[in-house]
């Protein structure tokens, strides 16, 4: 994923469920954690961070 | 490149009770923090967000303080303890976030009347900080008897609290270090 302020590869660096996510979008709501499954990627250059649900890359 | 940002620690001061010697605290350690170099801070006041009970949780986010997080390397939270635990409105507040919190580091500083320092309040709050994604440090900074560490204009009268916020910060700001290095280098 690029940073979308430098454009720096960012670093794909953790993994977290929000349950309160899926009451708005069942449809993303990952069967086997019950919630939405979402990647946290952080900029190494200039530390802009991005969430994304998994399912977005096809993970 | 990491190591050119200057780190951001901003301090919640967790409660609008009026009266409330917890001011004194945080802004003791908001003081401490601002004499260290490399360090940027700011006073976050529960008191001050524009917070609704008409809902919680992220349908209620206040921007600034979701930016303020999103910057954040570590947070500070300042909070009394009622009860034997936090401010509601405390966790009213922290609820409005998640992501935010995402592999950031917290220290957290107990107030009290009385002689355990908030070590109580400390407990409870720390598998609501685990399932926020915030990672704990093992030292904390606990205000026993506060009406005897600040007067009530908020002077400090006990100065050992200078050499314990001292450790606390210095634990803080290696955590803060390590998981901003973790967050922008270290793959999952």
């Amino acid at each position: 994923m690029l940073c979308p302020n430098c454009g720096a590869e960012m670093n794909h660096h953790a993994d977290k469920i929000d349950y309160n996510a899926g009451l708005d979008e069942p449809d993303l709501i990952d069967e086997v954690f019950g919630g939405v499954l979402e990647e946290a990627h952080t900029c190494p250059h200039c530390g802009h961070t991005e969430v994304r649900a998994a399912r977005a890359e096809g993970s | 490149m990491s190591t050119e940002r200057p780190l951001f620690i901003p301090v919640i001061l967790g409660t609008p009770r009026q009266g409330r010697m917890s001011e004194h605290a945080a802004r003791f350690v908001l003081r401490e923090i601002e004499k260290r170099e490399g360090i940027e801070t700011e006073l976050i006041d529960v008191r001050e967000l524009p917070l609704t009970t008409e809902d919680a949780g992220g349908a209620i986010k206040v921007e600034s303080f979701a930016q303020a997080v999103v910057r954040a390397d570590a947070l500070v939270i300042v909070t009394p303890e009622y009860n034997h635990g936090y401010p509601g409105i405390l966790k009213h507040a922290l609820d409005t976030n998640l992501k935010e919190y995402v592999h950031k580091a917290v220290g957290i500083c107990g107030v009290s009347a009385g002689g355990f320092g908030g070590t109580r309040v400390i407990e409870n709050l720390l598998p609501v900080m685990r399932e926020l994604g915030l990672v704990t440090i093992f030292w904390d900074l606990n205000f026993s008897s506060v009406g005897k560490v600040f007067d009530r204009t908020g002077v400090l009268l006990d100065e050992s609290y200078v050499k314990r916020a001292d450790k606390f910060l210095s634990e803080l700001i290696w955590m803060a270090k390590v998981l901003r290095h973790g967050r922008e280098s270290v793959k999952l």
